[in-house]
């Protein structure tokens, strides 16, 4: 376990033993008042897993509360018993959301919270039209041992428990992984073979499910409900405030908040009045949105943030220092080149074996720009293949193609399947991983996690055995995280697997990268600048990297890269891109003494030759 | 039913003056802003306050109360700018919603607590004139949202296309940082986009209110999401869309509202906003960058 | 008296959030000079510029213009100053015609006199954008698009040109071009242009040049100078010499 957690135990150990002896100083009615605000608790942890986990925003969570509510008390009401009644309000909830949630798949942005705005404005009149239906009135019984306001106080607490538990199991998971994968690194998640548009609405569900089991429960407590004002607009907009002040991602926060907004109140008594500003009732909301707007001003993490700051005051981490880097001589450089130059080449042909990847024709256009042309390239097994080009030459949209992250047409075989028809996130099954220009991984998640993304394709147990923690999906976790630190180990990682990406230097983060992709067991890996920003000595020993990982893994290789010298000397073919056409293609010899080539990166012989 | 649809324009018109704002906001600034229906109420509250109870022995009449909730919805559009959005400059959007959600909150809140919880009476700033029209009657608020809207969509096509200012504000709307490097001071563009929203949503709110009946606190936000269902479905970062939209918006409320029931309009909004967004996501009018 | 350089940068460091990317670089631009700085991927060219037009947090080190401190100033005022960024990837305002964006470019000049002068003189410079003028400037081709940012920085008649990366995505005619263009503005008009590139062509017009690595100034050349390093970077880039 890492150090930090250690202090978020505390603080959660602490409000766990506040909840648990609560009711031994409360009276009867104080204890209902808590319970209620424990239901509440409950919605804002799902309305978390929303936007702590994907960042989208639902202003619709209250009138979600409502569907949960109604829909367990119209189960209750015909004789359900309690606990169907509650999985029953939580999957109707889970399907209500998921179709809220439906234009996630299409846009990543606000106004996806518009869409949850028209349903909460929709939702919250349509009990005005229920005047004359059966349950409402009536009520819905609780059994004996529950009657007790106490019991079920008792009651709402394990069900927040719960709640807490399938949260936890979320993080180790694939859901979990790929819900973090989405939000912060949403245009590359397909390459590690997460569905993007799958876990939105995952997410949709999942935080749907959380608030109608919160509804069931306060239909449950009220064992009837004729007031629908829980659930208005208003009550969205607190519960958002909730999340945030609470802090995203922080459930002690969260239910911290939540009990000092919906409970506190109520527990001063209704005419209690804060001096000079009004009843408690009135004033506390108000104050919660000055704090809500304080929070985003100051602290965008909210208490939870503040929680995380004290971890790393109180855990003695210093900041590790930026190793400053060596600058070398130019005139060092190019004898560096001109000595790698005399390394001799034994394969003066191309390789003999199959065909592993074959485009032919393939163009990408966005909109009226011609990013790709008409190219023609292979890859063939066991071969180290470079492409190389001047910046902006359509070399990175070549692999966006192969990865479908690009509009593309043409044809790209990949062993034989055409990958074009497949969905960008069905690529990495079938053996294609790749890194990017940019360090495509989570910066926030520690390496082995990073490594666990990269096999969202290897975890086949269903969303639901995960978050229950059933047997076949425990085994598939081992495995993964078995692979991972084999793959760690292969890179010399292992002793920073817990360290969490960002913290690392560049060049560590970029090997991580690698090893990220390897570990998904590819066939091809199509490797992004690998060398940028390395050092000259790193980038000599990338080349050793490059040919290790195709005499020991016996993977096939395409580098993009800048660094000339290190293509001349570990690659077996060369393609050479030009403003997206394809210009040069043979040996790294070949290619690089093609006077078009060089004209490419170096220009022309001079400016006067060019008439102006 | 002719005669429903010219009402429905009016309530539509209202929505527009809303949607305006958003979208000036949303378009300059990059943040949705959700507090300008608020902005626009707590200003008529304060107006209309002074107009029934009087502010140092001054009352105003309904016209002059009017006047200054327009005025002192664009003083409050200018404060929110000032004391909030501008520390969120260069947070993800994200931050600034929900910052203006909270600002809305505080100040429903805020008129809960010093107005109370029943409805404020609002009485017409423009008189109780009537005209017949096509089988339904208009009041004057409606005929005068009607006209406002007409005016403030002629006004801004002007400003933004005849003006200095009004070509740097599309700049900003365009590449912010590129409106930078050319020299536009791009704090003066939220400033004006703010400003303009409170007074719109002040206007909104003076006029909406008595064809309502009276103002509670959260009602203008109410109002206000239908506005933005009709920017949504117009297109956030297109003028000329957001006010079809919204008069859209405001007709199918009107007709649907009224021949069948409300709750079933919130339902045909809440499909078309779905259905926008799930097959032409910037909307009908708007550039495909609006999606990002 | 001393004479100042036109600009001059001293130990600048900054970065993007936490992290550094310069760690002290310096340099100077004369009036009417012709500075490069070249350096490869991440070395930091673009941050430099960006920090020294102010969009870019400065953790240490200063920013002089005419000897006077600007560090930090935002670029609105900066061109104020008669200083000018010709942004990465010519940032154009893609909804907007040709004519508006050249208008834009002379925002802050309130002479309209001036402003009808200096779009006359643009239209005669570029022949191709006063035919495209109605146009929007989204539908340009990329080397079209470097002629209206290179027409528009020269609006409102700046002292100091800051230019990022003209060749990207261009191809060797068009980058041809496009150096061919900025040095016939630096002669015409004698605006100092400060050339930030990869492609080692833009040593041909330069004055002085410097080498940027990984955030810090590794060498310096002037006059006949700046040929041996041109033919020195074309050694390291590609292990052939000149």
């Amino acid at each position: 376990m890492r150090r930090p957690e250690a202090t978020r135990l505390v603080a959660g150990g602490a409000l766990l033993l506040l909840v648990l002896v609560a009711p031994a100083f409360l009276s009867l009615p104080q204890t209902s008042i808590v319970t209620t605000a424990l239901c509440i608790g409950i919605v804002a942890l799902g309305l978390d897993v929303l936007v702590g986990a994907t960042g989208q925003l639902s202003i619709a969570h209250a009138a979600f509360y409502g569907v949960g509510c109604f829909t367990a008390l119209g189960l209750g009401t015909h004789g359900v018993p309690w606990p169907l009644a509650f999985a029953g309000a939580a999957v109707m909830t889970a399907a209500v959301a998921v179709v809220v949630g439906l234009p996630s798949l299409r846009i990543r942005g606000l106004q996806v919270a518009i869409a949850s705005l028209a349903f909460q404005l929709f939702a919250q009149q349509v009990p005005n039209k229920w005047d004359g239906i059966k349950f409402v009135g009536e009520t819905f019984e609780r059994p004996g041992w529950l009657e007790d306001e106490t019991s079920f106080y008792y009651l709402a607490v394990g069900c927040v428990l719960l709640v807490l538990a399938v949260l936890a199991r979320l993080r180790r998971t694939w859901p979990g992984r790929s819900l973090v994968a989405v939000r912060d690194v949403e245009a590359r998640a397909a390459a590690f073979g997460v569905s993007t548009g799958r876990t939105k609405l995952l997410a949709y569900g999942i935080s749907g499910a959380i608030a109608g089991l919160g509804g069931a429960l306060f239909a449950l407590q009220q064992t009837s409900v004729s007031d629908t004002q829980p659930f208005i607009l208003r009550e969205s907009l607190i519960l958002v405030a909730i999340v945030v002040v609470g802090g995203a991602r922080s459930p002690v926060g969260i239910l911290a908040a939540a009990l000092l907004t919906k409970a506190l109140p109520g527990l001063l008594g209704t005419d209690f009045d804060v001096p000079g500003l009004g009843p408690a009732s009135q004033v506390v909301p108000a104050m919660l949105a000055g704090l809500l707007l304080l929070a985003v001003v100051m602290q965008p993490q909210g208490i939870g943030g503040v929680l995380r700051d004290l971890e790393r005051a109180a855990s003695g981490r210093r900041e590790r220092p930026v190793p400053r880097p060596q600058p070398t001589d130019a005139v060092v450089a190019a004898a560096r080149a001109r000595a790698l130059r005399d390394v001799p080449r034994p394969l003066v042909q191309r390789l003999p074996t199959p065909s592993l990847l074959v485009a032919r024709a393939v163009s990408v256009r966005y909109g009226g720009v011609i990013a790709l042309q008409d190219l023609d390239l292979e890859v063939r097994r066991s071969e180290i293949v470079g492409l190389i080009g001047a910046n902006g030459a359509g070399k990175s949209t070549f692999f966006n193609a192969v990865s479908g992250l690009a509009p593309t047409t043409g044809t790209i075989r990949y062993r034989g399947t055409d990958l074009l028809g497949l969905p960008a996130s069905g690529r990495s099954a079938r053996g294609v991983a790749r890194t990017f220009q940019d360090m495509g991984l989570v910066r926030g998640d520690t390496v082995r996690e990073n490594v666990l993304l990269a096999q969202t394709w290897l975890a086949s147990y269903p969303a639901v055995g995960g978050l229950l923690a059933l047997g076949g999906a425990l085994g598939t976790e081992r495995e993964l995280r078995r692979r991972a630190d084999q793959a760690l180990e292969l890179f010399g990682l292992q002793h920073l697997a817990d360290e969490r990406l960002g913290d690392l230097p560049y060049g560590t983060m970029r090997i991580a990268e690698i090893a990220s992709a390897v570990a998904s067991g590819p066939d091809l890996l199509l490797l992004d600048e690998a060398s940028a920003g390395l050092t000259p000595e790193e980038a000599h020993a990338l080349g050793d990297r490059f040919r290790a990982l195709r005499d020991e893994l016996g993977l096939t290789l395409m580098v993009i890269e800048h660094h000339v010298p290190l293509v001349a000397r570990t690659c077996d073919w060369c393609y050479c891109l030009e403003s997206g056409v394809l210009i040069a293609a043979g040996t790294p010899a070949e290619v690089t003494a093609q006077p078009r080539v060089v004209e490419s990166f170096l220009g022309r012989g001079s400016l006067e030759e060019v008439a102006t | 039913m002719l005669g429903e649809v010219v009402v429905g324009l009016a309530i539509g018109s209202a929505y527009s003056l809303l949607a305006v704002a958003v979208v000036l906001i949303y378009s300059s600034t990059r943040v949705l802003s959700l507090a300008i229906g608020e902005v626009g109420a707590f200003s008529l509250y304060g107006a209309l306050w002074a107009h029934t109870h009087g502010i140092a022995g001054w009352r105003p009449s309904v016209l002059v109360a009017g006047l200054l909730a327009v005025l002192g919805g664009g003083a409050l559009g200018l404060l929110v700018e000032r004391v909030v959005m501008r520390r969120l400059v260069g947070r993800p959007a994200l931050d600034g919603l929900v910052a203006t959600l909270a600002v809305a909150l505080f100040l429903a809140l805020l008129e809960l607590a010093m107005y109370g919880i029943d409805p404020f009476a609002a009485p017409s700033p423009v008189g109780h004139g009537n005209v017949d029209v096509l089988g339904s009657t208009l009041t004057a608020p409606q005929l005068a949202l009607l006209a406002l809207a007409g005016g403030v969509a002629l006004g801004l096509w002007l400003f933004l296309t005849r003006t200095r200012f009004g070509l740097a504000t599309r700049a900003t709307t365009s590449d912010p940082t590129v409106a930078r490097l050319l020299g536009v001071k791009v704090n003066r563009v939220y400033v004006f986009a703010w400003g303009v929203g409170g007074l719109l949503a002040g206007a909104a709110a003076a006029l909406l209110a008595p064809v309502q009946g009276s103002l509670t606190p959260f009602s203008l936000t109410t109002a206000l999401l239908s506005a933005l269902a009709g920017a949504v479905i117009g297109g956030l970062d297109s003028l000329g869309g957001a006010i079809l939209g919204s008069l859209a918006v405001g007709v199918v409320t009107g007709v649907v509202g009224s021949r069948v029931d409300p709750t079933t309009s919130a339902g045909v909004v809440f499909l078309a906003v779905l259905a926008t967004l799930l097959v032409r996501p910037q909307g009908f009018f708007g550039s495909a960058r609006a999606t990002a | 008296m001393t004479v100042h350089p036109l600009l001059e940068v001293r130990d600048l460091c900054s970065g993007y959030g936490g992290l550094q990317v310069l760690f002290g670089v310096s340099l100077t631009v004369g009036e009417g000079e012709v500075v490069a700085v070249m350096g490869s991927n991440g070395a930091g060219k673009t941050t430099t510029l960006r920090a020294v037009t102010g969009l870019l947090r400065v953790t240490g080190g200063s920013v002089l213009l005419d000897g006077r401190d600007v560090t930090g100033t935002p670029p609105e005022r900066l061109v104020d100053r008669g200083v000018v960024m010709v942004p990465e990837g010519r940032g154009m305002l893609r909804d907007l015609t040709v004519s508006e964006n050249l208008a834009l470019g002379a925002y802050t000049v309130r002479d309209r006199a001036a402003v009808a002068e200096a779009l006359d003189q643009a239209f005669t410079t570029f022949p191709i954008l006063h035919e495209r003028r109605d146009q929007k400037a989204g539908t340009l081709s990329g080397g079209q698009q470097q002629m209206l940012a290179l027409g528009r920085a020269l609006m409102a008649s700046p002292r100091l040109l800051l230019v990022d990366e003209a060749s990207l995505g261009l191809s060797p005619v068009m980058t041809e071009r496009a150096f061919a263009l900025v040095a016939q503005v630096n002669r015409a008009s004698g605006v100092a242009v400060l050339l930030v590139e990869q492609n080692v062509l833009a040593l041909d017009l330069a004055h002085r040049a410097y080498v940027l690595e990984k955030g810090q100034v590794v060498a310096e050349a002037a006059g006949a100078e700046v040929r041996t390093m041109q033919g020195e970077l074309r050694a390291a880039y590609l292990g052939v010499t000149a």
